[in-house]
């Protein structure tokens, strides 16, 4: 099959961009959207030009580092799949497709396809864990866990942290993913005595790298390869409201740590 | 405790506000819509009646009004406030947009709200100059109730949707309230934290139905007024 | 003879002695050192975290955007643990022989029994950690069995165990970023070691984003950064994995262990095509209720599989292996596969693939039972073949998957570089000549965990060295080194033809063929004639473009390949000289009647530590003896 590709080309962040149009003719409908970005970059060097730069690392959908927005949509227009599970079959021959990077005031672009992601990980940074140290602990059966709400945390914890909701969000809000790590924690026994700190230190975080709000589109879901409800946002929301009225709140709990 | 200005300038602050706002106006919208219901007595004595029922409220109707103005207001600031943080969250935008469909909530209906928004507040505006500041006593729209004289409120709604273009008006805006009310129902439980797995289906399905209902309940209203005034009937 | 550094008393108190008898640095000394952990998998992301939570300065290294990338993410079935909750006959000492057993008595005893100990500690620091394991209705953790063992002893979180694991390790290291304590340096790749006084003191890094070379300094260096399987080109490590880290550190004195014992994983899918560049596992969880088989007759091999009668199925592990059947370890799984296809009777359009069929437990347990616990390994399956597992068997086939073999380390972990710790898969150390399933998420845990905070402890408290920065002679020496060799790729890169990819896939080709599922003596001479040739290639046909001043991905796939080549050679000299065949490492030349490995104890009984001699020049074996003091090795069956 044939396709025409529109690639994003940026040479680094404070430069302008542009689209750069190529053609491929011999691609085949079970190749993967990756795969063929591949070829096309061994043509280019072939031809003495610069490859298109872009992300990927396991290619089976879980490490979440492969991220762009083709023909309008976060990973492509399957659902609940990343770009490198994308596969020509999913597109017409002969169609035209454009290809663009994540975009947000948070993800600035590093070189074509490429952004850079890290306001993500200072979000986890500002809570998203539970602050237990290595050592020995209670026997793992001591606390029991409701299954359902196993199940749920692990729902919430199938986040791959590849920024798809806020790419695909009209607003650029990353409420998604923030949202997906406060839930885990606040339904896990083992969350419980940070709750109150976490979600607020993360939403502060999540404020301070210029995410947008959300306006409850969707948007986020629909586009998540790993299909995380918009539920978890709304219990973000209660669990913020809460630990902002709690009385035993003070603000800057748990956002310095002593270590040693 | 977390200041108060630091929770309702976070992210989910403005939200906070927008939803409780937004569950004063649509509790508001209910309210209206059930008192207007009396407009479908043709006598027209009691919507007069509950018109007067409303005024004899004196200093607390002003308040009410002056309260409900406060909430739009609230309603409008804390959603222009998400509108700007959307654009300084995203300056350069994309080329291509499309919805992945699936879940999402992404219609004409949710993205536009600020559009809708807008437009009923100009609707607002008009309503408000052309009823509660529309012709009274003193112009001799007057009717007898009980005894006393009291403003024919009525006469004055039938003489509105004598004509067409009122009409015409009044059903597209309403139309836009539907949509608004749509996703703004829905979206309050969403924006407060009310939501959860077990009642999210519902939710999302009753706050549908509400606008559709209500909706047509507001534009059930000028047209029954013109059919039945107007002659047709 | 390499000395192990085993510590003494029997097999169940050496590790208690170790700690025992360890050397501490008191808690205010602890802020004066610096250790170095170069990657964020498993091992070096829950080894940082532990050690910055014991007060060290930790400065952490990561090729990714972000920490939470590593290939562990990607495992999937689970982690092991001695914890005996089914009651089914667990205990430590069953472990630890199953993984003895498991790695064909080709590990050091000492080494995994400690594993086999602290893998109790594992499951119970991941739940303190938050991490949503499944359960049962009890609320009690849930169990499942994996290859090699005849008890359940596999803790899960769905088939993304990895994941969850990794992102526990994560979260540890990320709150000691946000205290203060971890330094974390991403986009950075490890190109050199910096010895001083023959000590680890430092290392070189790129900045993948700017092309900056950069000097760091510190009283330790933990490498952690993974396996060597994507020499092959074709495997299902991430497009990223590599060995330059391990490699570079062997070029500077790192003796690296065993480098031929490789694991092929029999449940993969198959390649479809030659413009691949990465294979996809299926979790061996899938082994528990799936059941391999291939036709009987080569004429059926074109039918389609539900038309094919039970009696013309040949399902060749049950048939083989009785005991263990669909559960037999990995190695012998996979070379069972590559024995039917050879004889012909391999299905698909390639014919290099194996059925693994599902009808008889949807048809026992209903379908909604098995979506319930394989469901996001079907869709996945479905979404790359574009076929539905639920109605037609799935093809699979063999692929590289991990890799035994690493830098040769002592029982402390530390490399043949005083003061240089390898980690995880790059370390050589617990699983012998094969790993059982769902044994990497623990060694690399353990690793990380719950040994190198003692062993790095004990070392930098031995002391013996000076303070020294990055202004010391010897970093603007190896940076000289590192710059060189980059100018040279980019020089080269500038007038040859073929690209790294072309001259990657052509090695990864040779060694699949040659030093793949089964060995012999003329196929791996034949593979050191054509690494060579690929080398020489690469060192004056070479094809780049763009420059080393920012993001180039081929420059760095370049640096990869000149490595992988290197150890691509020293695959094939350790294949060769070992001509017994132990777990992954068959040689055709040694197999009993019925086509089982045969193990040569009497001459083989030792890990090869290679020692780099030079670019293109043969390295020299040492040997270390593997001494069995509480099992006596036996021939591995699971008859």
């Amino acid at each position: 099959m044939k396709v025409t590709l529109r690639v994003w080309r940026q040479e680094s962040k404070n430069t302008q961009g542009a689209f750069e149009t190529h053609a491929l003719d011999q691609v085949k409908p079970e190749m993967s959207f990756l795969e063929m970005l591949d070829v096309l970059n061994e043509q280019l060097i072939k031809a003495g030009k610069r490859a298109v730069e872009f992300e990927s690392d396991c290619r089976e959908g879980i490490c979440g580092t492969c991220n762009m927005v083709i023909n309008g949509q976060a990973h492509g227009p399957v659902r609940g799949a990343t770009t490198c599970q994308l596969y020509l079959r999913s597109f017409q021959d002969g169609e035209t497709i454009t290809i663009e990077p994540f975009r947000a005031k948070a993800f600035p672009v590093i070189r074509d396809l490429v952004v850079d992601r890290t306001a993500l990980d200072r979000i986890i940074m500002s809570g998203g864990y539970i602050s237990v140290k290595t050592g020995p602990h209670a026997d793992a059966n001591a606390n029991l866990v409701p299954k359902d709400l196993a199940d749920r945390a692990m729902d919430a914890a199938a986040c791959i942290g590849c920024g798809a909701c806020v790419a695909a969000c009209p607003n650029a809000s990353a409420s998604l993913f923030t949202s997906a790590k406060i839930t885990q924690f606040s339904l896990l026994p083992q969350g419980q005595p940070e709750r109150k700190s976490r979600v607020i230190n993360m939403v502060n975080a999540m404020d301070k790298e210029m995410f947008g709000s959300c306006s409850n589109l969707g948007e986020c879901e629909a586009a998540c390869p790993k299909k995380i409800s918009i539920q978890h946002i709304a219990i973000m929301k209660k669990e913020y409201l809460f630990a902002a009225l709690s009385a035993d709140y003070r603000e800057g709990m748990g956002s310095s740590e002593t270590a040693g | 405790m977390v200041r108060l200005t630091q929770l309702i300038r976070s992210s989910l602050g403005y939200k906070y506000l927008t939803g409780l706002s937004g569950l004063g106006l649509g509790l508001f919208v209910i309210a209206h819509l059930l008192g207007n219901l009396t407009l479908f007595q043709k006598e027209g004595t009691a919507f007069n009646a509950y018109a007067e029922k409303l005024q004899a409220l004196g200093p607390v109707l002003i308040l009410m009004e002056l309260g409900i103005v406060a909430v739009v207001v609230l309603h409008i600031w804390s959603t222009v406030q998400v509108t700007l943080s959307k654009r300084a969250a995203r300056p350069i935008g994309y080329e291509v947009t499309q919805s992945k469909g699936g879940p999402s909530k992404n219609t004409a209906g949710s993205r536009y709200m600020i559009v809708s928004g807008t437009i009923l507040l100009a609707f607002l505006v008009l309503h408000i100059i052309q009823f509660r500041f529309g012709p009274g006593v003193a112009e001799g729209y007057v009717t007898q109730l009980g005894g006393d004289e009291v403003r024919d409120l009525h006469r004055l709604v039938k003489e509105v949707f004598a004509d067409p273009k009122w009409v015409a008006i009044y059903t597209a805006v309403m139309i836009f309230l539907g949509f608004h009310l749509r996703h703004g129902y829905w979206s309050m439980f969403q924006s407060l934290g009310l939501m959860n797995p077990r009642w999210s289906g519902p939710i999302y399905f009753g706050a549908k139905a509400l606008a559709v209902l209500l909706s047509l309940g507001f534009i059930a209203i000028p047209i029954y007024l013109y059919m039945v005034f107007g002659g047709l009937i | 003879m390499m000395n192990s550094g085993i510590p003494e008393g029997p097999l169940s108190q050496k590790w208690d002695n170790y700690k025992s008898n360890m050397k501490l640095v008191n808690p205010a000394n602890k802020r004066k050192y610096t250790v170095i952990v170069v990657g964020t998998g498993l091992a070096g992301g829950a080894g940082a975290a532990s050690l910055a939570e014991l007060g060290y300065n930790v400065k952490s290294f990561c090729i990714h955007d972000s920490a939470r990338r590593a290939h562990s993410i990607a495992a999937q079935g689970g982690i092991n643990s001695s914890k005996n909750y089914p009651n089914d006959g667990d205990s430590v000492w069953r472990l630890f022989y199953d993984t003895l057993k498991g790695g064909d008595y080709r590990a050091r005893e000492a080494n995994v029994y400690r594993l086999a100990q602290v893998s109790a500690n594992i499951i119970d620091q991941c739940v303190a950690q938050g991490i949503p394991f499944a359960r049962e209705y009890s609320g009690e953790l849930a169990n499942r069995s994996f290859g090699g063992a005849q008890v359940s002893r596999t803790f899960y979180a769905r088939g993304q165990t990895g994941q969850q694991l990794l992102l526990g390790a994560y979260s540890a290291l990320m709150r000691q970023v946000n205290a203060g304590k971890v330094e974390l340096f991403n986009y950075r790749e490890m190109l050199d070691v910096v010895n001083i006084d023959g000590r680890a003191r430092g290392i070189i890094t790129r900045n993948l984003l700017t092309g900056a070379i950069e000097r760091h300094a510190a009283d330790a260096v933990i490498l952690a950064t993974g396996g060597y399987g994507r020499v092959y080109f074709l495997s299902t490590n991430a497009m990223n994995s590599n060995v330059t880290a391990a490699w570079r550190a062997h070029k500077r004195g790192a003796y690296f262990g065993n480098p031929s014992y490789v694991q092929i994983h029999p449940t993969c899918i198959p390649v479809s095509g030659d413009y691949q560049a990465k294979l996809t596992l299926m979790s061996e969880s899938l082994r528990n209720d799936g059941r391999v088989w291939v036709p009987k007759n080569k004429a059926d091999c074109k039918k389609n599989p539900s038309e094919i009668p039970d009696q013309d199925r040949d399902y060749y592990l049950e048939r083989r292996y009785p005991s263990f059947g669909n559960l037999a370890p990995r190695d012998i799984a996979s070379r069972a596969a590559k024995v039917v296809c050879d004889e012909g009777r391999g299905v698909g359009l390639t014919g290099r693939a194996v059925y693994l069929d599902f009808r008889d437990v949807i048809k026992r347990d209903g379908e909604a039972m098995v979506r319930e616990k394989y469901g996001n390994l079907f869709d996945m399956y479905h979404e790359i073949t574009g076929e539905n597992p639920y109605h037609n068997p799935m093809r699979i086939y063999p692929a590289v998957h991990y890799t035994m073999g690493g830098l040769w380390v002592d029982y402390s972990l530390q490399t043949t570089i005083p003061g240089l710790f390898a980690a995880g898969e790059a370390n050589f150390s617990d699983h012998g000549a094969n790993r059982l399933g769902a044994s990497a998420l623990m060694q690399g845990l353990s690793d990380g965990y719950f040994v190198l905070p003692y062993t790095v402890t004990n070392y930098l408290a031995t002391g013996g060295f000076m303070k020294v920065d990055t202004s010391h002679a010897a970093f603007a020496d190896v940076e000289r080194d590192v710059k060189n060799g980059i100018q040279n790729l980019l020089s080269v890169g500038a007038r040859g033809k073929r690209t790294p990819t072309e001259i990657f896939r052509d090695l990864g080709n040779v060694i699949w063929d040659k030093v793949g599922m089964a060995r012999d003596d003329a196929g791996l001479k034949e593979a050191l004639l054509q690494i060579k040739k690929l080398r020489e290639d690469f060192d004056t046909n070479l094809k780049l473009t763009g420059d080393g001043d920012g993001l180039n991905k081929n420059l760095e796939m370049a640096g990869r390949v000149s490595d992988f080549l290197e150890l691509g050679e020293l695959m094939a000299q350790d294949a060769l000289h070992r001509t017994e065949s132990c777990g992954g490492h068959f040689r055709t030349e040694s197999q009993t009647s019925d086509g089982e490995a045969l193990r040569n104890d009497n001459e083989f009984s030792y890990v090869a530590a290679w020692e780099y001699k030079g670019r293109g020049e043969r390295a020299t074996l040492h040997k270390e003896a593997l001494v069995f003091e509480s099992v006596k090795p036996s021939v591995r069956s699971y008859k």
